[in-house]
Parts: C-alpha cells; sequence; structure tokens
C-alpha cells in the first residue's frame, strides 16, 4: 500500500521508455517503495553491488583521507570485518593493513572480527538506497553484529566516514544524526571518488 | 517506509511480593527441573538471605545441588567457567541467581558454557550467536537497579583477553523472577539509592532514546512512576515493605523497556567510567543523567517533556524545551535530596575519578555501543566536555 508519506518521499530510480503503446511514449516508473517487491535475485544484485561501491569506496577513501586514516590509526594491522546479508546474501570482506582498508573479496573471509549482517535483503537494500542510515538498522534491529562491540562501534564510524564520500548529500541529511558539511577539500575529494567509482567496480569486481 | 520497525519480546514469568521466594520449587517443576545451582556472592550470602532460598526448598521435592557464593563485582570468563564446572558436577539442571547484576550475568554466562558445551564465550560475543535452548534459569534479584531478571543482555570480563565481552539473545532471558522484598530489605541506603536511581536512567532513556516504541514506553512510564514516589521513601527508611517493594518492580519495569528499546549516552559514559575508574554503575548514571537529557535536549525536548508530569513536582506551562529544561532539573534536585539523605555522589570528583582520567573515559565512551542508540550524535570532544562538567 502506498501511503501518504511513501508518495511524499516518493522519487524515481529508473525510467524505461516503453514501446508499442497505442497512446504514445510510456514511461514507466519504479518508485524507491516498489524496489522491495522485485525478484529476489534482482534485489541480490543490487545488494551485490552497493556492497562492492562500499568496499571501493573503503579503499579509495582509506588512501586519501585523514580523518579515515586517524580513525583506523589504533587498529591493529590485520583487524578484518565483513559486511553481508543473512542467510546466503552477498557479503564483503574488508581488512586493515598499514594505514589503510583494503577489500579482501566477496564473502565471508577467514575469521572476521567483526561481522555485521542485515537480517534480510529488503533490510539491506533500505540501508544501501538511502531510505535509512547504518545507525537506524541498528536500532530498528535491522542487523546483528557477531564479534567485540567497542570494535564494531570503530567500525561503523568509518563507515560513516566513507558513505559521507560515497552517498549524495540529500542521503546524508536523511540518514545520518548529525549529517556532515564538508569542506572544499573534502568535496574535491568527494569528485575523485565519484570519477574513480566506476573504473573500481569494474576492477574490483572479480575479487 | 514511514513507520520504523521494532521489536518486542519478555516471555519472563514475574512473580513479585511478599514471600514471592516461596515458589521457586514449584517454578522449577513447572519447568521439569528438580535441582538447582543457586549463584550468588559473598554479600548476599554473608547478609543471611540464601537461608530464605533454602528455606523455599523445604519439603518440596526439589532441592538444591550446591551453592555457588564466589561472584565478584564484574563477572568474569574464569567465573563463569568455574560455575559451569560445579553445575556439571553437581548434576544440576537448572540455575538459581540470586543476587545483583553481576550474578545474573555470571549466571547467564555459565549457562552458555553449560548448554553450548563449550569453555570459550568468545565465539558467542555479539548478538543472537546462542544456537541452542539453555538451562531453565530463574532469577531472584537483591537490588532494585539492574534490572537483569528481565534483559537479554549478558556483560563478562574476559581476563585472558582484557576486554569486556557483551552477549545478547533472547535466550538468556531467565524463565522466571522473583520479586520478593526480603530480598531488598538490608540494602544500605546509599546502595538503595544508587541502584534506584540505575532503574531511573533506565527507565528515562528507554523512553527517549532511538528504540523508543509504543511498548516500551508503557513499561518506561509505569517505571518512572513507581521510582519517583519511591526511591527517597526506600532510602530513607529501608524497613519500608511497600517502598521496597514498589522500587523492585519500578527496576523491573525499567529492565523490561530498556531491554527492547536500549539505552543511550548515559550508560555510555556510566559504562566507560566504571570501566577505567571502576565507579559503580548507578552511582554513574546518577551522575549522568541530567547531563545525558541536556545533551539531546535539542532533538528531544518534546519526548522528554512528555515526562514532565511524572518528574516535576509543578510542571511548568511552557513550551516543550521549558518542560524537558525542568524535568533534568528535577533529576537533578532528587539526587540532591538523596546525597543529603546517604552521602549518594553527585560529581565525579567525589567518585575517586580523577581529572586526568576524563581523557581515557571519553574515549571509551565513543566506542561504547549505547552510544548507537542515542539520538545526538557524541564525538570525543563532546564527550570530554560533558565529563568535564559532570567533574
Amino acid at each position: 500500500m502506498i501511503t501518504r508519506r511513501h508518495r511524499k518521499h516518493r522519487c524515481y530510480i529508473s525510467r524505461f521508455s516503453g514501446t508499442g503503446s497505442p497512446e504514445g511514449e510510456r514511461t514507466m516508473k519504479l518508485s524507491i517503495s516498489e524496489i522491495f517487491n522485485l525478484d529476489y535475485g534482482i534485489k541480490k544484485s543490487i545488494a551485490s553491488t552497493a556492497l562492492l561501491a562500499l568496499s571501493v569506496t573503503y579503499e579509495m577513501v582509506s588512501k586519501k583521507s585523514r580523518e579515515l586514516k586517524d580513525e583506523i590509526s589504533s587498529w591493529e594491522d590485520g583487524r578484518t570485518f565483513a559486511l553481508g546479508v543473512l542467510k546466503d546474501g552477498p557479503s564483503i570482506t574488508l581488512m586493515k593493513k598499514g594505514d589503510r582498508i583494503k577489500y579482501l573479496g566477496k564473502g565471508i573471509q577467514g575469521d572476521p572480527a567483526i561481522t555485521i549482517y542485515f537480517k534480510n535483503i529488503d533490510s539491506a537494500l533500505m540501508v544501501f538506497i538511502g531510505l535509512i542510515g547504518a545507525h537506524t538498522a541498528s536500532v530498528q534491529r535491522r542487523v546483528i553484529v557477531h564479534g567485540d562491540l567497542s570494535k564494531t562501534m570503530e567500525v561503523m564510524r568509518t563507515m560513516n566516514i566513507v558513505q559521507m564520500y560515497l552517498m549524495p548529500g540529500i542521503v546524508l541529511k536523511k540518514t545520518f544524526k548529525r549529517p556532515p558539511e564538508l569542506s572544499g577539500k573534502q568535496l574535491a575529494l568527494k569528485a575523485q571518488i565519484y570519477a574513480g567509482l566506476v573504473p573500481g567496480l569494474i576492477l574490483s569486481g572479480s575479487k | 517506509m514511514g513507520t520504523p520497525l521494532f521489536e518486542f519480546y519478555c516471555p519472563v514469568k514475574i512473580i513479585s511480593g511478599d514471600l514471592a521466594l516461596a515458589n521457586v520449587p514449584h517454578e522449577m517443576e513447572q519447568l521439569g527441573t528438580k535441582r538447582a545451582l543457586i549463584v550468588t556472592d559473598k554479600g548476599v550470602a554473608g547478609a543471611g538471605l540464601i537461608k530464605y532460598v533454602e528455606m523455599a526448598f523445604e519439603g518440596s521435592g526439589c532441592e538444591i545441588g550446591a551453592i555457588f557464593d564466589e561472584t565478584p563485582p564484574d563477572s568474569s570468563n574464569r567465573i563463569v567457567n568455574k560455575v559451569a564446572e560445579l553445575f556439571k558436577e553437581k548434576k544440576c539442571d537448572c540455575f538459581v541467581a540470586v543476587g545483583g547484576g553481576s550474578c545474573m550475568d555470571t549466571t547467564k554466562g555459565a549457562n552458555i558454557v553449560v548448554s553450548e558445551g563449550t569453555d570459550d564465550l568468545m565465539k558467542f560475543q555479539g548478538a543472537d550467536r546462542i544456537s541452542r535452548q539453555l538451562k531453565p534459569f530463574m532469577a531472584v534479584p537483591t537490588t532494585a537497579g539492574t534490572g537483569s531478571e528481565v534483559t537479554l543482555v549478558a556483560v563478562i570480563y574476559n581476563e585472558d583477553k582484557n576486554c569486556k565481552m557483551a552477549f545478547t539473545s533472547d535466550r538468556l532471558l531467565p524463565n522466571a523472577a522473583f520479586l520478593d522484598p526480603r530480598m531488598t530489605m538490608s540494602l544500605p541506603p546509599k546502595i538503595t539509592a544508587a541502584t534506584g536511581m540505575d532503574a531511573l536512567t533506565h527507565a528515562v532513556e528507554a523512553y527517549f532514546c532511538l528504540q523508543k516504541n509504543p511498548v516500551s514506553d508503557a513499561f518506561a512510564i509505569s517505571a518512572i512512576k513507581l521510582i519517583m514516589a519511591n526511591i527517597e521513601k526506600a532510602t530513607e527508611k529501608g524497613d519500608d515493605v511497600t517502598a521496597r517493594l514498589n522500587m523492585a518492580n519500578g527496576a523491573l519495569l525499567a529492565g523490561i523497556a530498556f531491554s527492547n528499546s536500549m539505552v543511550g549516552v548515559v550508560h555510555s559514559l556510566a559504562h566507560a567510567t566504571g570501566g577505567v575508574c571502576h565507579v559503580p554503575h548507578g552511582v554513574a548514571n546518577s551522575i549522568f543523567l541530567p547531563y545525558g537529557m541536556e545533551q539531546n535536549l535539542e532533538k528531544c525536548s518534546a519526548t522528554i517533556a512528555e515526562l514532565s508530569p511524572l518528574l516535576c513536582k509543578t510542571p511548568p506551562s511552557g513550551g516543550s524545551v521549558e518542560k524537558a529544561k525542568c524535568c533534568i532539573q528535577s533529576i537533578r534536585d532528587l539526587a540532591d535530596r538523596l546525597n543529603k539523605l546517604c552521602g549518594l555522589p553527585t560529581r565525579l570528583r567525589d567518585t575517586g575519578v580523577k581529572e586526568t582520567d576524563l581523557p581515557e573515559i571519553a574515549k571509551l565512551t565513543i566506542n561504547d555501543g549505547s552510544l548507537v542508540y542515542n539520538p545526538e550524535e557524541l564525538t570525543f570532544d563532546e564527550a570530554l566536555e560533558i565529563l568535564k562538567k559532570a567533574f
């Protein structure tokens, strides 16, 4: 059911030009709330791509962002953390190496110190398409954490930094407790991240 | 996507009132058990409270397999493994925890060890990692504060890795909780006040933090009513049975509320202060509660203002900010009155914390899991600022 609130927040994520309509060209519109009615396979593909984009952005941001380097400076080298969807959904594993975060590949690799699981694919999509923030997903018990809670807080702070560069400002305003105000330098880095995202996805896609 | 998802779960049978403990064997039978391991501490045993438990077993057909009374104030994996060994050695089939939060957490940990057939608790850290049905577990709180008798959390110190392990699982909830006023009558005034303020903090934070929901709100409001009406009576006149039972019920209601809606910055600060300087949890919560409410005032004034009829003697007629500020002042006034009654500290400097400890406390605060549920963001500098004010 589409509620008033749905309509208020409706935004179109894709448009397809229909053909052959006697009335002429018809536009099919898919609202965000309708994404949850898609086949599991499509939702899984979206979630996989989003996780890959997150991984690529982690690598790029950790190369250049002072705040991310500072945040992980106290982590033990080799700390791994994973993010995935229960039960057989997509997942990724990342690791701290030196002063950077390295993408280890798809799936849960080895025995990560921290694993953050979405309880289902719909909850993951809500975060990935910017309907809710990571903290709201926790608050609504859409995720569970395996591992040390204090280390999880550290991981979540790095995720906020990465999302700051990955997500558009409008999404940050909606999903962060305190939306970040990016400096000129940070905006320049965000532009670099956006420019490097597609090549990064292609390069990392095979991992 | 306009309605936030929430969960609520509390299957604990509550037996509350005069001589409630006498029902322990009956509940054991209902759970299909016969032989209990009592987990307690030296303080409870020394106060003679275990005799009430022993009396309950007379002529019941159920028996006490063993009594473990060496639970320390902060439970550890070594103690948990010791309790689990005793459970197996004495062929017990259920746990009865008699004490405060540490006894409850020790029992929850030992229950994981026994039921999962492991001695390595580390791999069960986090949420929903316990896969097996745990042994029947009954809780008899001897303080009116932690609410552990109705919470799904256990925190256990790992002596080998020098870290605190946190476990959350629906399976950790006890099968039954017994609130018997005899068990809290001998609490000294200062502990009564500190644990009572702990319970009040649970209820207030449960009411304004992010996971609040209509069901937990109902429990939080009932808890605040009971605690505000009885905390000073129970502190001043420890043998007031009604006040004691009301406080026990209030702490339980607050426990149900926060077990389902979690807590926020006040608890993050209190956990960190306890970790660095060993300040008792209730004392720390009592000190930080007004500051935590102030920290969230901008985002939550309307929600906090809803508590003004419960917290303020004469709620102001102004807007939500005035009402919320009145709530904060009322809590400060209550803490001051308790300070006069029993010496409950109102400043960090009076608890043994040194100013040089504050940066370390701030560092731990921003890594505390409760912060996720706090409405307002908190940076290291902001945490340090609150600590300085509270000092």
